[in-house]
């Protein structure tokens, strides 16, 4: 009952901040178009840059 | 005859303040990307109040949209930049490393570099900017509650640990420095409207 119940408070939490009512509408809108112009900060992930274990020595080494 | 079945992913419609959390973070992770410009300022400029939701996040919201009206992108540009990337020392760090605190930065991006490779996400190759940039952080949690970036949503327990180990430690110190800073002006009202914002996460992750 617990677990059910969470859940529930939480969306109701959320929706009574405004996060889900018509008023938001305007924040989906601009959050939408924000995202358009914005350069993508996360993608999936390729072969590209990893944590090897010599960046992570690196790193070490930086620490004061 | 025999029947040939596939699986078909059908993505499901976000829950409306899913999506509103989602729009918020894309929001918020745009502006500390960089300045606003004519299209966001003029949409931010002739949007709706939130009426009848947390009155700090429908207070901020207003104050914002009213901030927009009156803002133009040059001046939102130059405003950002002389805050957050300034000739020689910016006013105010963006770097989570430089507010969270304990473990400094470096560790920190290691672990942050580790948690998206588990959580399917990368920084885009050629990417100049520091791994614990509040936007790329912001920007994740958009991607794990709403999809994308290759992946579906993530379910709440992994939205959390995200949120609690890169940017809560941090975020607090991060906006009251903004909103503190001499310069602010226009950024003071995203920073309010963050805090807002983030203080209804941090209440709704601990009920969920």
């Amino acid at each position: 009952m617990n677990n059910q119940s969470k859940p529930s408070s939480r969306r109701k939490f959320l929706l009574n901040a405004g996060l889900g009512g018509a008023g938001a509408a305007a924040a989906v809108v601009a959050g939408r178009q924000a995202l358009t112009g914005a350069a993508p900060t996360v993608t999936k992930e390729a072969r590209g840059y990893h944590v090897s274990e010599h960046v992570k020595k690196y790193y070490k080494t930086t620490l004061v | 005859m025999e029947a040939t079945v596939s699986r078909v992913d059908v993505p499901r419609p976000l829950p409306p303040e899913e999506a509103g959390r989602a729009d918020f973070y894309a929001l918020l992770a745009a502006l500390f990307h960089h300045g606003p410009d004519a299209r966001l300022l003029g949409t931010l400029a002739i949007a709706e109040p939130l009426d009848g939701g947390d009155p700090a996040l429908a207070a901020a919201w207003s104050s914002l949209c009213e901030a927009s009206a009156a803002m133009d992108p040059e001046a939102a540009a130059a405003e950002y930049e002389s805050l957050f990337v300034g000739v020689g020392k910016a006013k105010v760090s963006i770097y989570a490393g430089f507010h969270g605190g304990a473990g400094g930065a470096q560790p920190q991006r290691v672990r942050l570099i580790e948690d998206l490779a588990a959580l399917g996400l990368a920084f885009p190759a050629g990417r100049t900017l520091p791994e614990d940039h509040y936007a790329g952080l912001l920007d994740t949690m958009r991607v794990l509650v709403a999809g994308g970036a290759g992946r579906g949503p993530a379910g709440l327990p992994q939205q959390r640990a995200f949120f609690e180990t890169h940017i809560a430690p941090g975020i607090g110190r991060f906006l009251a420095a903004v909103a503190e800073a001499p310069e602010s002006n226009y950024y003071r009202k995203v920073a309010a409207l963050a805090q807002a914002f983030v203080r209804i996460e941090i209440e709704s992750f601990n009920l969920g």
